[in-house]
């Protein structure tokens, strides 16, 4: 499965893709099964260069029923930085985030992750 | 085509103006064509450059990126236009080739930018020595002047006739004050 | 120090209005973001990872108090209340929106900050000595030189476009505090025989994938001459520069290449050529420079103050405060104060906008107005009464901001790695938090000794883990964060690259890791050795048998 991602031009923040609009969680982000609907939307979102910065599509998987990014770099896209726990979008800290959360601190030892692979 | 555009040097306000384009780039597989201002390669005009110039047009040279400006120094005060092309506005060796032009080998006549020209970089063109551009961005001559004197103050001499800062801020303090023509509109 | 008059003033306004007008002319669609970047990469701003970033220079490393006040202010009404310190004393700002950039670059231009060519391939932020004006081992002060550059290679015209970034940096003490043979260009004046001010000029160093350190091209200019020959280097470099490939393109690798002899040889040829009257500065403006650096005034103080001794006497806090933090000023009785912002467990080079007024407070009250930022990621305090450290000391410390750590193990460099940064292969910033709680005891810490451990996210090398005792390097092995450690580098005047010790590890095994290099240099130490000295001595075998038998 995929979700297509940017950043917002005005503002910077992270964005995912939803049928033609952009959302700022990534559970809110449209998941693709196959490719050719991916790389359709995926030109779709390269037509709006006034609302987003490159585009590009990230691998994501089903881990203990939640979807999470495949790489690591991914999810700390959809959650913030490491280091401040109260910046980015962690911060809002409702249940879909909390489980990446989860599942992000404890896939790290596990080695079932890509680091930088988008 | 991009349209040409000229600095106006008989202005004493910055001025640029949109002038017809009297040359014709020859590429290397192409003839000749008859009688009228051309511009070669620096390889062409290395092998028939004598007999271009003896045609009785006026002849000018295309310089890549890589091509320096120094090798031209013998044919240098019988060429009517250099043009310097810019492979990607990112690289900046045109800048050197057109102050070594103006600064070192006293060009007189008219250097060119050409390529991937754009108004951003309109006053690093014009300090270093550009005075004819081809703007790849379709940039009107006033749009082209506004962004080229942008700056109030330059900090370093260059091919142009602006002064530094610190010879505005000597006069300052010598009591003379400093004329600079104002802003120019945005 | 130097500020700022009408016509820098002026020019940075302009600076910052051509960005406006660039950024609407991007948001309205006129230009591509292809055509934009590069212009919002030459005004600081970056687009990282969950926001833009926008750095912001610190020529040679010096602020004000009203720039530092400036500073908290935007972090707070711009950003989350925090800002990055890092090794090129800039300060980076990670949650900037594109639409409020132009309003902060007029806020910074008030009080004469600016982000210009923070970033792309032109010439970069000029850094110096920290200590400058307030050091004792110096023939000038470095910054008035740090300062001619930085107006010589503002906005230049013809070397905006280089092959790839340019960094100079300054110092004029026989200690190298600025790491100056990791630089493009690393300038050190000393005083010829006869008394005149000369650089040595050394080209060429660098870090990332193939790091150098720059190598002597001449070993005498007249300190005069210096802007004409600086002109004839970067020509030189912008016309031979490799462009066709970007790892090759920063100018170590057209010294090596040619070799030094034969680049220097290309430096003089064009430096002969070139009219040095029109670009060297002329006396009268040195000297408006050099007035802008004058000495402060020093109340005279005597040499060794009581307040201060019965500090030390009375609390074993303040006493090690003292040893870590407090240097030998130029004057009797005055002390040069750095701050760590590296308080075990905070993210290295962190300071928040309320950390940011205190020092500034403690500047005005007590420093004569100035704050440093080192490139170790630590500001400074030049000009403190020794009778006032004390009274520094308390205030400090109720903001998080009196770690008595400098140069010890816990005084991390780290760059932002991973949790920011785009580029990135692992994260940096964890990987130090969880080394400074190791190591938090200060007793022990004080015991080890000298020890700069350096971390960066990627072979970019923004961390100098080429340049660390111990330097720690992230690597992506198989989608895991990995970590690759060398060792025996130094940034000062016995610099050296370190070595590479062995396999990477992971993140979790780096603190065990460290500590067994620790105890094998302890075993090893012999009298009043540093564990660089030790690495240097021994050489990598001992630490590495440590560190490999226990990861096997
Ligand atoms: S070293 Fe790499 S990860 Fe760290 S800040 Fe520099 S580019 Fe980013």
């Amino acid at each position: 499965m995929k979700v297509l991602t940017a950043n917002s031009l005005t503002t910077g923040e992270v964005v995912f893709w939803n049928a033609g609009r952009w959302a700022v969680a990534f559970n809110d982000g449209q998941r693709f099964d196959g490719d050719e609907d991916a790389a359709g939307a995926l030109t779709a979102a390269e037509d709006q260069p006034r609302m987003v910065v490159a585009p590009y599509l990230i691998d994501v998987e089903d881990m203990d029923g939640h979807w999470v990014p495949v790489a690591y770099r991914e999810r700390l896209r959809a959650l913030g930085p490491s280091n401040h726990p109260q910046h980015g979008k962690q911060a809002d800290g409702d249940a879909d985030v909390q489980a990446l959360a989860a599942v992000t601190s404890s896939a790290r030892s596990t080695g079932r992750i890509k680091l930088i692979r988008r | 085509m991009p349209s040409l555009i000229k600095l106006d040097a008989g202005s004493d306000q910055p001025r640029a103006l949109t002038v017809q384009d009297a040359f014709v780039f020859v590429h290397d597989e192409e003839p000749i064509p008859a009688a009228c201002d051309i511009v070669v390669t620096l390889s062409r005009l290395s092998s028939e450059g004598d007999d271009l110039l003896a045609s009785g047009r006026r002849v000018g040279v295309r310089l890549q990126p890589s091509e320096a400006v120094e090798d031209l120094a013998y044919d240098l005060p019988r060429l009517a236009v250099v043009q310097l092309v810019f492979a990607k506005f990112r690289d900046g060796r045109p800048y050197s080739s057109a102050r070594v032009l103006r600064e070192r080998l006293a060009y007189q006549g008219e250097v060119r930018a050409v390529g991937d020209v754009l108004r951003e970089q309109a006053m690093h063109m014009v300090r270093c020595g550009f005075d004819a551009f081809e703007p790849a961005d379709g940039s009107s001559p006033e749009q082209w002047v506004a962004a080229a004197y942008r700056y109030r103050h330059v900090y370093q001499r260059a091919a142009d006739e602006r002064e530094p800062i610190h010879v505005e801020r000597a006069q300052i303090a010598s009591g003379l004050g400093h004329n600079r023509p104002d802003e120019v509109g945005a | 120090m130097y500020r700022y008059d009408d016509l820098d003033r002026q020019m940075l306004t302009d600076r910052s209005n051509e960005f406006r007008h660039q950024a609407a002319r991007r948001l309205s669609g006129e230009i591509t973001e292809d055509q934009f970047k590069p212009l919002r990469l030459m005004n600081g701003l970056y687009l990282q990872l969950h926001a833009y970033m926008l750095r912001v220079a610190i020529p040679f490393g010096t602020l004000s108090t009203a720039q530092l006040r400036r500073l908290a202010w935007v972090a707070t009404t711009y950003d989350k209340g925090y800002g990055h310190f890092t090794t090129r004393t800039n300060v980076q700002l990670h949650w900037i929106k594109l639409r409020d950039a132009p309003d902060i670059l007029d806020a910074l231009a008030e009080v004469g900050l600016h982000a210009i060519q923070t970033s792309g391939n032109c010439i970069r932020n000029v850094t110096a000595d920290p200590y400058a004006g307030a050091t004792a081992d110096e023939v000038d002060d470095p910054r008035v030189w740090a300062e001619a550059i930085r107006e010589w290679s503002t906005v230049h015209p013809e070397f905006s476009y280089l092959p790839r970034k340019f960094k100079i940096a300054v110092t004029a003490a026989e200690k190298d505090r600025a790491a100056i043979r990791s630089y493009d260009i690393g300038l050190h004046l000393r005083r010829t025989r006869d008394g005149e001010l000369s650089f040595e000029v050394m080209a060429g160093g660098g870090q990332g994938r193939t790091p150098y350190l720059a190598k002597t091209i001449r070993e005498h200019l007249p300190a005069s001459r210096l802007l004409s020959y600086l002109d004839a280097i970067l020509r030189v470099y912008n016309r031979a520069g490799r462009r066709d490939n970007i790892h090759k393109a920063r100018i170590k690798i057209l010294v090596n290449s040619l070799g030094v002899e034969e680049f220097a040889r290309q430096v003089e040829a064009e430096w002969a050529q070139i009219e040095a009257a029109e670009v060297d500065l002329p006396d009268t403006e040195l000297a408006r420079i050099r007035a802008a650096f004058q000495p402060q005034v020093f109340d005279p103080q005597p040499a060794v103050s009581p307040v201060f001794e019965a500090a030390k006497a009375a609390d074993p806090e303040f006493a090690r405060f003292a040893r870590r933090n407090v240097h030998p000023h130029k004057v009797p009785g005055y002390a040069i104060l750095d701050i760590s912002l590296k308080a075990p467990g905070e993210t290295p080079g962190d300071a928040s906008s309320a950390q940011m007024e205190t020092v500034a407070d403690l500047a005005d009250a007590y420093s004569q107005g100035e704050v440093r930022v080192n490139y170790t990621q630590n500001l400074v305090l030049p000009h403190v009464k020794l009778a006032d450290v004390p009274a520094v000391y308390a205030r400090l410390k109720e903001a998080r901001l009196a770690t008595a750590n400098i140069d010890l193990i816990t005084d991390i460099i780290a760059c932002p790695g991973l949790d920011y940064c785009t580029l990135a292969n692992a994260r940096a910033i964890p990987v130090a938090q969880a080394i400074a709680k190791r190591f938090a005891d200060p007793e022990r810490a004080e015991a080890i000794g000298e020890l700069g451990i350096k971390i960066s996210g990627c072979i970019n090398a923004c961390g100098h883990h080429h340049l660390g005792a111990i330097g720690i390097l992230g690597v992506d092995k198989k989608g895991e964060e990995y970590y690759q450690l060398s060792l025996g580098g130094s940034a000062g005047a016995d610099a050296e690259l370190a070595r590479i010790l062995g396999p990477a590890m992971s993140g979790q095994s780096i603190p065990d890791a460290i500590e067994t290099l620790v105890e094998t240099y302890l075993a090893h130490r012999q009298d009043g050795e540093r564990f660089l000295d030790t690495v240097r001595r021994t050489g990598l075998q001992p630490f590495k048998e440590a560190v490999y038998a226990v990861a096997d």
